[in-house]
């Protein structure tokens, strides 16, 4: 069902968009591409009185090369851009592939790279109808008191399932955020808090503008993996991005893991990077049994066993296939 | 607060006045009584509200009406030109692509917009295409066959053949 009294405002200028953010402060969301604020509304969770539009702001649907060899995306570029983007492919095949497999094809012609960084997350109690939700106890993230899904620990254990981050995480990317005071730069690995409530340190008042990739080293290539119920149309159950450089010799001088869809922010796998730093690819032996015992609880799962295991296999091929793309660009 | 828009649908302009929280859908349904689009999942997973905005295939449920101001839109409804039906739609027809018929507006737009795109397309390029239109009867073959079919026509008659 609609929510009441909805101010929709469509500015025509980012500093028009910035103004009205001051103004209706964590009261608005915007409104990119809407494939996941459209759902929050529909069902009833939004939580918002005001809407702003990015569409009429004309800025920031480009990927252009910088003059360090960067890779500037505008953040309302639509992921199937990305997607289809020789630069992009170039520069870091993990963001094209995760661009690739993100939402849904018929969605990816909306959906912005900006709107994915910012995804809520997601959770089965909480991503539910209005109607289911009437029959039951709100949960910490619509509003109440208690998280029913994990009862014991009490805090909101909702999944962050956005596909570019980790691609972005392991390029070593940047977004530039504008509001009120100016603009400021995250790096996108601090760009999230792993808090299921809030899952992004970006300010309710701040806009992401562009997102930064900084040129890729020699010898350096990446892949995504994503593991998903059905192919096209499914959040990941796990997806990992891997950044992998070699070399001279074809060993790994640095590797860069991440993973999405096992807590409430994307994250590294720092320990299996630092393994991996200084060896030799992992052969189809390596079965990644480090990441299953150092990335933490995760609460939502009641799966937990498998999901650890899979998380392993998923890194330590997306390894392989990252040092095989870096052998094929060197 | 509602809004006093105008929208292209199928080269006529409408002006409606519209709730901010309705979608596409629900105005091409509930107020223009354009059913073509169909209301599915209702989270852009099914594929069933497809239209096309300027040329491109949407969820018509994921978009919200205010947004699509401004764009040309395209529905089912729309595509048959003095009650001969597009090519597409024939193709559909001929080769049984179509059984409960829920899926198949859907389809058939995101198989217009391809073949705009794409007009001699492999297989594997259809299925891609059609990724995000899901049918829960007929199943695939037959789609498949009636998008190329339709492809054939299409550039046999861009060719004068």
């Amino acid at each position: 069902m609609p929510e009441a009294a909805l101010e929709y405002h469509a500015p025509e200028s980012l500093d028009e968009a910035l103004e009205l953010l001051a103004r209706c402060g964590p009261r608005a969301a915007l409104l990119a591409g809407g494939t996941d604020v459209v759902p929050a509304l529909k069902s009833g969770v939004l939580g918002k009185e005001h809407l702003v539009s990015l569409k009429r702001i004309r800025e920031f649907r480009d990927i252009a090369l910088g003059e360090r060899g960067e890779l500037r995306i505008g953040a309302f570029t639509p992921l199937d851009e990305i997607a289809s983007s020789a630069a992009v492919r170039r520069h870091c095949a993990a963001l094209a592939e995760a661009a690739g497999r993100a939402v849904s094809p018929l969605l990816r012609g909306r959906a912005t790279l900006g709107g994915n960084l910012c995804l809520d997350t997601r959770c089965w109690y909480f991503n539910q109808s209005e109607a289911w939700r009437a029959s039951r106890a709100l949960c910490l993230k619509a509003g109440g008191e208690r998280c029913w899904v994990n009862e014991t620990r009490n805090t909101c254990v909702a999944l962050f399932c956005a596909e570019t981050p980790p691609a972005l995480m392991v390029a070593g990317a940047r977004v530039d955020v504008r509001g009120p005071a100016g603009a400021r730069t995250i790096a996108v690995d601090a760009l999230y808090s792993d808090d299921g409530l809030a899952p992004l340190r970006r300010e309710a008042v701040e806009i992401v503008t562009t997102v930064v990739l900084p040129q890729s080293p020699p010898r350096w290539g990446s892949t995504y993996l994503k593991l998903a119920t059905r192919d096209s149309i499914d959040f990941p159950l796990l997806g990992v991005a891997a950044g992998v450089q070699l070399d001279a010799e074809g060993r790994i001088a640095e590797a860069r893991v991440a993973l999405t869809g096992a807590k409430s922010a994307p994250f590294r796998l720092t320990q299996f990077e630092s393994e991996l730093r200084g060896g030799a690819v992992p052969d189809e032996s390596e079965r990644g049994e480090s990441v299953a015992r150092s990335i933490g609880m995760l609460y939502l799962s009641d799966d937990v066993p498998y999901k650890r295991r899979l998380a392993g296999l998923l890194a330590a091929e997306a390894v392989r296939r990252a040092a095989q793309n870096a052998k094929e660009t060197a | 607060m509602k809004r006093l828009i105008q929208l292209h649908v199928n080269g006529q302009a409408h002006d409606l006045v519209v709730d901010p929280a309705r979608t596409l859908l629900d105005v091409l349904r509930d107020q223009l009584g354009l059913t073509g689009a169909k209301r599915g999942c209702g989270l852009g997973a099914c594929g069933a509200c497809t239209v096309l905005l300027d040329g491109r295939p949407a969820a018509a449920c994921l978009t919200l009406a205010l947004e699509a101001a401004g764009q040309e839109i395209v529905t089912i409804e729309g595509l048959a030109e003095g009650g001969a039906l597009h090519p597409v739609q024939e193709a559909f027809v001929e080769t049984g692509a179509v059984q409960c018929g829920f899926c198949t507006p859907g389809m058939v737009l995101s198989a217009k917009s391809l073949l705009e795109r794409c007009p001699d397309p492999e297989p594997e390029e259809i299925r891609a295409a059609l990724a995000g239109n899901v049918c829960r009867c007929t199943g695939y073959v037959k789609i498949i066959d009636a998008v190329s079919l339709a492809a054939r026509r299409m550039r046999g008659a861009a060719s004068g053949d």
